[in-house]
This record gives C-alpha cells, structure tokens and sequence, in this order.
C-alpha cells in the first residue's frame, strides 16, 4: 500500500488533471478522484448552496448532499460536457428543494462581511457611505427575491459563471440566459423601489 | 441620496461589490465528508440483498420477479386479466404466486438505510417535507435515519418504533412499527411488490388521497426505477403495510395493526 499522498496531475506535463479525466475516473469509482473534484468545486458549490438557502451551516449540508448525490448520478453525466454547471444545477436543486421542503421558514438570511479596510479607502467618506448605502439597499431586494432570480443574478455577478455556463447551470437555451438575466434585474429595481417607498 | 434611481453601471457595480462582501460558507473539508458517505454501504441495490444469509430464497424470489416481469411483457392481456397486476399512481403492485417466505430464523434486528439523526434534523435536512405520525399509542420515534434513495437523487426517512404496547414486534424487522418516507413522484419510479400467496391487496384511500393496504405474509419490496432497474430499496419484512402518496411524497407504514388502525395512524401524520 502506497501510503504517499500526491496531487493528482497529469503525468506529463504536471499541470493540474482536466475534469474530464477526473470525471471519468470517478465514473470508474476512484474515489480520489471524485475528491478532488469535490476540492476543486467545494467553493463554489457552497456559494451557490448560500445564496439560495441564506445561511452558512445549511449551505455547507446542500453542498455536501449534492456533491453524494452527484457522484452517484455520473452515470447520467453526458461526456465531454463541462462539470462545473453540471454540478451547481444538482446543487441549486438540492437547495431550492431544502427551502421548499423547510416550508415556513422565514425569508432569507443573507448577510454580509463589511471589512473596514474595503476597496473603498480611495473614495471620499461620502462615496463610501453611498456605496454602503446602495449595497444595502441591493442586499434587502436580493433577500425577498424569488430564489430562482436570485440564482441568475449570482451566477453572473457574484460567481462570474459564462454565458454559456449559466445556460448549463440553469438548464435553458443560451438564448435565454439574457431575458432571464434582464428580467430578475428589472424585477430587483420593482423591489428596490419598493422598499425605498416603505423607508421614505 | 439613493432614493435616486441607481444606474445601470451603479447597479452593476453594487452587485459585484455585495458578491465579493456576502457572508459565504467557507467548506474545508468537505471532500473528507463527502468520502466518508460514498463508504457507508450503498442501500437496496437487490443484489446486496442476495449476498445476505437471511435472504437465502431471494435469488428464487428474484427470479420470480424476472419471470412476471416477462409475462407481464409478452402476455399483458393475460396478466390484466388476472387482475394480477395492479397500477395506481406510478405504484406497480405484482402478485407472485406462491412464494415461500423468506427464511424464518428471527434476526435480531433489521439495519436501516441512511445515518442515525434526530426527527428534528430529518426534517430540517431533508428535501421534502417530513411528517410523522402524531397517534398517541405509536408516541414519538425511538429512532430516525436519513439516507438517500438507491440512485442517490432524494432522500430517504425512516423512523423506527421498536416496541409498543399492543402491537407485536416484528418477527424479522424487530420492530414494532416502521415508517419510511421519501420524494416520489407520478412516473419517476414504479414499485413492485411481490406478494406471498397469501397476501391480500386492497385500494383504500388514504388522506384523501390514493393508497394500498397489503396484508398478510411478510413480503419484499421491489420496484423499477425509470431507468428500469430493479431494486428492493430495503427489506423490512414488518408484515402489513399501508403505502400512500400525499403532495408528491410517498409513504410506507409498515405495522402487525389492523387496517383501520393503520388508516387512523396515517390520519395523524403531522
């Protein structure tokens, strides 16, 4: 038994193993190589998890129930395709699920990290209060939107998904990737303003 | 200042700003955990079933499915007419003649799919709305497991009731009551059920809603995913069974109760 630990690379060249080749490894029931799969992709998947159910701690158990739940549905994987929005659609949907399932829980939880030393020190005090004024303001649409238009917005803005990947992720046409993308936001500016109403 | 509309340009830029500042998870060790569950023993695939000394007769029961199967396909005309074959809500029933049941030694303790949790983190967890019956004889579960369907895209409940007063223990679960839940919708998978000669089918209503109650000997539980693989997501053998489906999720009470009793049980499920 071979009790050394290596990075899985390619033999030749030492850059990192394509996903394809993992995939397929996987798929032959090298849990290694599912592994590094899931170090690869555990970042993201739990992003995905979080914007969706809003708190930490059940965006890490989407992320791992997905992660099961996608090994053993490889065989349904079509190969060749990309891995990355394969995977966040079983993510999403583990998540979308879960908050349906948790039913009457109150809305969404997001928060975020306001760190003091922000990319903002370049602004004058006034234009960091506006942009910590407008990121709440953005923050309270995101939380009471539909998760569904949610997932779009952060797809492109928050985790910088392609156009094409999100078409993946989301399961429609490329096509539609943009009327989705312009609808959720038109549909943020009606909650944006709304909310502005309410404070006024 | 934002009560003015925030431009394209600002709204963009406030988004990715928001992206980069959200309170996100940070996962570490996640593929430690994720190993860690693709070791627990994959439940139901009915050829694990055949490896078990209890279920020494199941490669006879096995083939028997096989064979119905194949009758079913070649002579349909003949199976419906033996009102043998009954199909309610994607829920196949098969009627087997004459099977001998399943080795009679009692086994301790049947094992359950999934992890040991708690009623509250199973319904906290889980990707469908969990219920459980509220009847006072049946109480609270002593146990619950969560675990994932044979094909590992939903999951599985099982709460486990080990003895209560007035309902005998099973002679092969050892239990006295078993409630097994999970997503199930119209068309995604086809259950079969192999019955012992003596076994009685009957559709009952259940919640309103359509159900079986299946009486008699202890039986297996087969069924056919849509890929069309056969599986016995797991044998519990706990005599009569009352199986229903209620807002997309399908529910099995496994209990030696009558079916009046059983049907007030499923009144109560919360």
């Amino acid at each position: 038994m071979a009790a050394v630990k290596r990075v899985r690379t390619d033999s030749v060249e030492g850059r990192p193993t394509e996903d394809a080749v993992l995939v397929e490894r996987s798929r032959n029931g090298d849990q290694d190589a599912y592994a590094e799969l899931v170090t690869r992709y555990q970042a993201i998947a739990a992003r995905t998890a979080y914007v969706i159910t809003g708190t930490a701690a059940d965006a890490e158990d989407v992320a791992q129930d997905a992660f099961v739940k996608a090994y053993y549905a490889l065989d349904r994987f079509r190969a060749g395709a990309p891995f990355r929005p394969w995977l966040l659609r079983i993510v999403a949907n583990e998540a979308i699920n879960r908050r349906k399932a948790a039913g009457r829980r109150p809305t969404v939880g997001l928060s975020v990290v306001e760190d003091r030393a922000s990319g903002d020190t370049a602004l004058s005090p006034e234009a960091s209060a506006l942009a910590q004024e407008r990121r709440e303001v953005v923050l309270e649409a995101l939380r009471g939107m539909r998760q569904e238009d949610r997932l779009v917005i952060a797809y492109r803005y928050f985790l910088d998904l392609s156009e094409l990947e999100m078409a993946d992720a989301l399961g429609v046409a490329r096509g539609t990737v943009k009327s989705r993308l312009s609808r959720a936001i038109t549909r943020m500016r009606a909650l944006m303003e709304r909310d502005q109403l309410h404070d006024a | 200042m934002t009560r003015e509309r925030m431009s394209e340009q600002e709204l963009d830029a406030t988004l990715a700003e928001v992206g980069e500042r959200l309170a996100y998870p940070r996962p570490t060790r996640l593929a430690d955990a994720v190993r860690a569950r693709l070791r627990e023993p994959r439940p139901g695939r009915w050829w694990d079933a055949l490896r078990s000394p209890r279920y020494a007769f199941t490669p006879a029961i096995a083939t028997l499915v096989v064979l119905a199967l194949v009758v079913a396909v070649a002579l349909p005309g003949a199976w419906a007419a033996a009102s043998q074959f009954l199909h309610v809500n994607g829920i196949d029933i098969f009627r087997a003649p004459a099977i001998s049941a399943p080795a009679a030694t009692a086994a301790p303790r049947a094992t359950f799919a999934g992890s040991l949790t708690t009623l509250d983190d199973a319904r906290r967890r889980s990707d469908f709305t969990v219920k459980a019956p509220t009847e006072a004889r049946l109480g609270a579960p002593d146990e619950v497991y969560r675990g994932l369907s044979p094909d590992r895209t939903h999951d599985v409940i099982t709460l486990v009731y080990s003895s209560r007063a007035g309902i005998p223990v099973s002679r092969d679960a050892g239990v006295s009551a078993l409630v097994v839940e999970f997503r199930g919708r119209i068309d995604e998978a086809l259950f079969g059920k192999v019955a012992a000669g003596g076994t009685r089918i009957e559709d009952v209503t259940v919640n309103g809603g359509k159900g079986f109650w299946i009486e008699g000997e202890p039986h297996l539980f087969f069924y056919r995913d849509e890929a069309g693989n056969i599986w016995n997501e797991t044998l519990r053998l706990a005599g009569n069974t009352l199986l229903w489906e209620q807002d997309g999720v399908t529910f099995r009470l496994e209990a030696q109760v009558s079916r009046d009793e059983a049907l007030r049980i499923a009144a109560s499920f919360r």
